[in-house]
């Protein structure tokens, strides 16, 4: 009975003015916006909608979206558990500033991100410079795309991870090794299924954040089409040559994918809150 | 299988969690580390399952050494306080756990599971998972997957912490039946007394690191060998008395030894404890029957505890009595002690005369008598004989001893510290639980007059630096400070001897001491040495003078032999400071006893010239006893 109190008196009169305002205030900001990209797409009819998504470019850039962020969430998926792990479960000189470095590509600016990928890997970079005669140069390649991306969505996993390692208490594990359990055992039945919700939570924000990104992407791939292009690529890059349809077919096929991984997340976060534990 | 530990030491940064311990536990026994937070109770317990590193000692588990084991290797069960039920697994799968890591085929494993949920009482619970369960179902589960592999121990850290007090009584009770049935060894750790009680074989007391005391519960409670358990343990009442002709002397109350007490000096202080509920509280002295009056008493406070009233009592008959426990409010003249009267009786005292009331004791308990408390000042030196000479001194005792190390400046205190720190390492006394060491920042003399109070130490061991006249046997301002101030003995050192096997008691001229003599022999008890009790008669002394101290000379043997010292008496003729000089070096003593007058006994310049000037003249170690006033 308490716990419906205030949800009565949120239904009350009084809210009507705050809630129109902030709708007010969302509508052309967030809620139009989004609306006007399905609009657009369906301007041209069905018809018009299928013919941009056929064309061989805009397929192509779709696929190496998806699989780049397929690669991203799964490499990331085990790096950052990794990660996680030895932050939360080891305390060794220059812990603190590491867990400064990995949360970094957050605050960084991912054009910024691009340029020191090209400035480390690229044909005059620090790197590339010795490998470049030796045949190996990932910058403007699917490599490049990986590393950019890698190094942009590093910290989503960490974050969904590390929380979930810091709340398990140490006796945890510790009862696994009184009871004969290895490192290995413990960590493969015993930790790894306690940190289930963090592993899905964190592997598909690497994905959706994959699926977007751009301002690394446009600088280490070149922007190559059939080679490099991926969906926001492709998106830019037909806005800037005036086909806006073509553009608005693959910004919806993307928004629809981040909308469908948003809701499950949203779904499963809801799930792990309302389980007690 | 038992479980042997051997000097067991554990240490966090400079912390001494775990302190030189030792313990034996035979197969099947329930055995309670009972102590306080932060005891290091908990941490013995890890260091046995293997999940805290030993720093030093051993650990034997059914006769295999296992100091060195990971946890994995030991086969050990260990229950922890907050469950630690993996929460994705089920009730069925959490209990078979240990049995699918040592891949026992399902048939057996679920057999198991079925055995043990219903030796816990979880039966038919097997598919819930830990959210699904209670506290006390979650601990229950486990105890039986801590069990499911047949372990050799069972370990439980403070099993029942977290749940509600009727719960704790119905597993206690689990337990103690499940450990009794399967005849397991089994340490348990707990901060609660009454659980202890309730499930212990035997008990072990735990305090800052050290192993306090081992007992069963009816031992620890009614026959404590430690001050630490008979207040720890129960409310109890603690008063310090004196041995006075085989009786202690309780303010002008005298009660005889119990039989089983341990054996104490003439005029040692005795610790007597009892327990609230071995008190009488009468209206008359008649109706007393077989307890030890105390005498007439008061009542100071009364609390109505249901089927008992605890009372506090106020006694005539014990003034200047010194109570340990309770401790003393200021100001207060006579000990109290606490009193718990069943029902009944309490309201036919409130009823009959109010005020008169008797107060005796049926049954009390003497606690042992510990060493001497000493304080060992060290002088600086790297090489520090006295506080060498202190420290071996102190282990011979068996007694508490501080190192004490005093420095000028604040900036010197952690050079100082780590200076002791490898004295007590030169002498290969680190860890032990007696000995520590200690700081302070001021002028020597009276930061070390300060300690010896405040520590109420039974003896002060100080080196002899060169004094400013170059001369190496002086004493020093410091020394003489000490001297002039100390209501202790004070030993001074120069060289140390690696052992003390011959104590030379001078009782000098003049009137023949009492407090050196005895002083003289609790050392010689104290480190096993033969002592010669020698009396200098002054040149052309009356012969009344002899024949006086002959006697008290004989009387000083008998003292001593009450002690358990073998002791002769020597006469020697001549001026004092020659002969004492001259006997020593012809007895090549370990150490000269010599007694000094009080401070403020007008002849002090006279004594104390006789006593610095022995200390002067030799190279042995000198004790200086202050006599007592009368």
């Amino acid at each position: 009975m308490n716990d419906s109190l205030p949800r009565v008196r949120r239904r009350s009169a009084g809210s009507v003015l705050p809630v129109s305002l902030l709708l007010l205030v969302l509508l052309p900001l967030l809620l139009m916006p989004l609306a006007a990209i399905y609009i657009f797409a369906g301007s041209s009819g069905l018809a018009g909608f299928w013919e941009a998504l056929r064309q061989p470019d805009a397929q192509f850039a779709l696929r190496f979206s998806v699989l780049i962020a397929f690669a991203t969430a799964i490499i990331n998926g085990v790096l950052g558990t990794f990660a996680a792990y030895v932050l939360s479960k080891y305390r060794f000189r220059g812990r603190e500033a590491l867990l400064v470095i990995v949360n970094l590509p957050v605050a960084i600016p991912t054009v910024v991100v691009g340029t020191s990928l090209l400035l480390l890997w690229g044909p005059i970079g620090l790197l590339g410079r010795v490998l470049d005669p030796l045949g190996i140069q990932p910058m403007f390649m699917p490599a490049g795309v990986l590393l950019a991306h890698l190094f942009v969505t590093f910290p989503y996993m960490l974050g969904a991870v590390k929380p979930v390692l810091d709340e398990l208490e140490v006796t945890y594990e510790e009862a696994a090794y009184t009871i004969g359990a290895n490192r290995w055992q413990t960590f493969r039945f015993v930790i790894l299924p306690a940190l289930r919700g963090g592993l899905f939570a964190g592997t598909l924000l690497t994905f959706a954040h994959s699926l977007g990104e751009f301002g690394a992407t446009v600088l280490v791939s070149g922007n190559l089409r059939l080679r490099t292009q991926t969906a926001p690529l492709y998106i830019f890059a037909q806005f800037e040559a005036g086909n806006i349809e073509t553009a608005n077919a693959v910004a919806a096929v993307l928004a629809t994918l981040s909308f469908v991984l948003f809701l499950i997340l949203q779904r499963f976060t809801q799930r792990v809150v309302e389980r007690p534990s | 299988m038992s479980i042997v530990l051997t000097n067991l030491t554990k240490r966090f940064g400079r912390v001494l969690v775990v302190n030189n311990v030792s313990l034996s536990i035979p197969e099947g026994e329930l055995f309670v580390l009972l102590g306080g937070s932060g005891s290091g109770k908990s941490t013995i317990l890890r260091m046995i399952a293997g999940l805290t590193e030993v720093d030093s000692g051993r650990i034997e588990l059914g006769g295999r050494d296992v100091t060195d084991l990971p946890p994995q290797a030991r086969n050990v069960g260990f229950v922890f306080q907050n469950y630690s039920i993996f929460r994705h697994m089920t009730v069925a799968e959490n209990v078979e756990f240990g049995l699918r890591i040592r891949g026992a085929p399902a048939a057996e494993r679920q057999q198991r599971r079925d055995e043990l949920l219903e030796l816990v009482g979880l039966t038919g619970l097997g598919d819930r998972y830990s959210n699904q369960l209670s506290g006390g179902q979650q601990q229950r589960v486990a105890l039986a997957r801590a069990l499911a592999y047949q372990p050799e121990v069972l370990l439980l850290d403070e099993p029942f912490g977290a749940l509600d007090v009727k719960i704790r009584a119905q597993l206690r009770a689990s337990l103690k039946e499940i450990q009794k049935r399967l005849g397991i060894t089994t340490i348990l750790v707990t901060h609660d007394q009454e659980e202890a009680f309730e499930l212990a074989d035997r008990i072990g007391l735990i305090e800052r690191g050290s192993l306090i005391e081992v007992g069963t519960p009816q031992d620890l409670y009614y026959r404590p060998q430690t001050e630490y358990t008979a207040v720890f343990i129960g409310g109890g009442n603690v008063l310090v008395g004196r041995n006075v002709d085989n009786a202690i002397s309780l303010g002008s109350v005298r009660l005889p030894f119990p039989e089983e007490a341990p054996v104490h000096e003439p005029g040692a202080p005795v610790r007597v404890m009892f327990r609230p509920e071995t008190v009488v509280v009468k209206s008359s002295p008649d109706q007393m029957g077989q307890a030890h009056v105390l005498g007439r008493g008061r009542v100071i406070e009364q609390v109505f505890t249901g089927p008992a009233r605890r009372m506090r009592l106020e006694i005539e008959g014990l003034q200047g009595v010194r109570p340990l426990v309770p401790p003393p409010a200021y100001g207060q003249l006579a000990a109290h002690i606490e009193a718990l009267v069943p029902g009944s009786e309490a309201e036919a005292i409130s009823s009959s005369a109010v005020g008169e009331l008797w107060v005796g004791l049926t049954d009390y308990h003497v606690l042992a008598p510990t060493g001497p408390k000493i304080l060992i000042c060290s002088d600086g030196s790297a090489v520090d004989e006295a506080a060498a000479f202190g420290m071996r001194l102190a282990r011979a005792a068996h007694g508490p001893a501080t190192l004490l190390a005093v420095v000028p400046a604040s900036g010197e205190v952690a050079a100082a510290r780590a200076r002791l720190e490898s004295l007590i390492e030169q002498q290969g006394m680190q860890g032990h639980s007696q000995l520590v060491a200690s700081v302070r920042q001021g002028i020597a003399h009276a930061e070390i007059l300060t300690e010896t109070q405040e520590g109420s130490y039974e003896m002060v061991v100080l080196g002899r630096s060169p004094d400013a006249a170059g001369r190496p046997l002086g004493i020093g301002t410091t020394g003489q400070e000490i001297l002039a101030q100390a209501r202790v003995p004070v030993m001074l050192v120069s060289s140390g001897r690696s052992t003390i096997e011959r104590i030379l008691i001078c009782t000098a001229a003049g009137e023949p001491g009492k407090s050196d003599v005895l002083f003289g022999g609790r050392l010689a008890r104290w480190t096993g040495a033969f002592a010669t009790i020698f009396h200098v008669h002054a040149a052309g002394a009356p012969a009344h003078e002899r024949t006086r101290s002959e006697k008290h000379l004989r009387q000083a043997q008998r003292s001593l032999e009450m002690l358990g010292v073998k002791s002769e008496c020597a006469i020697g003729d001549g001026e004092p400071l020659r002969v004492i000089l001259e006997k020593a070096e012809a007895g090549d003593y370990d150490l000269l006893v010599i007694g000094a007058p009080a401070p403020r006994v007008p002849q002090r310049f006279v004594w104390r010239d006789l006593a610095t000037q022995i200390v002067a003249g030799t190279q042995r170690p000198v004790v200086v006893v202050p006599m007592q006033e009368r």
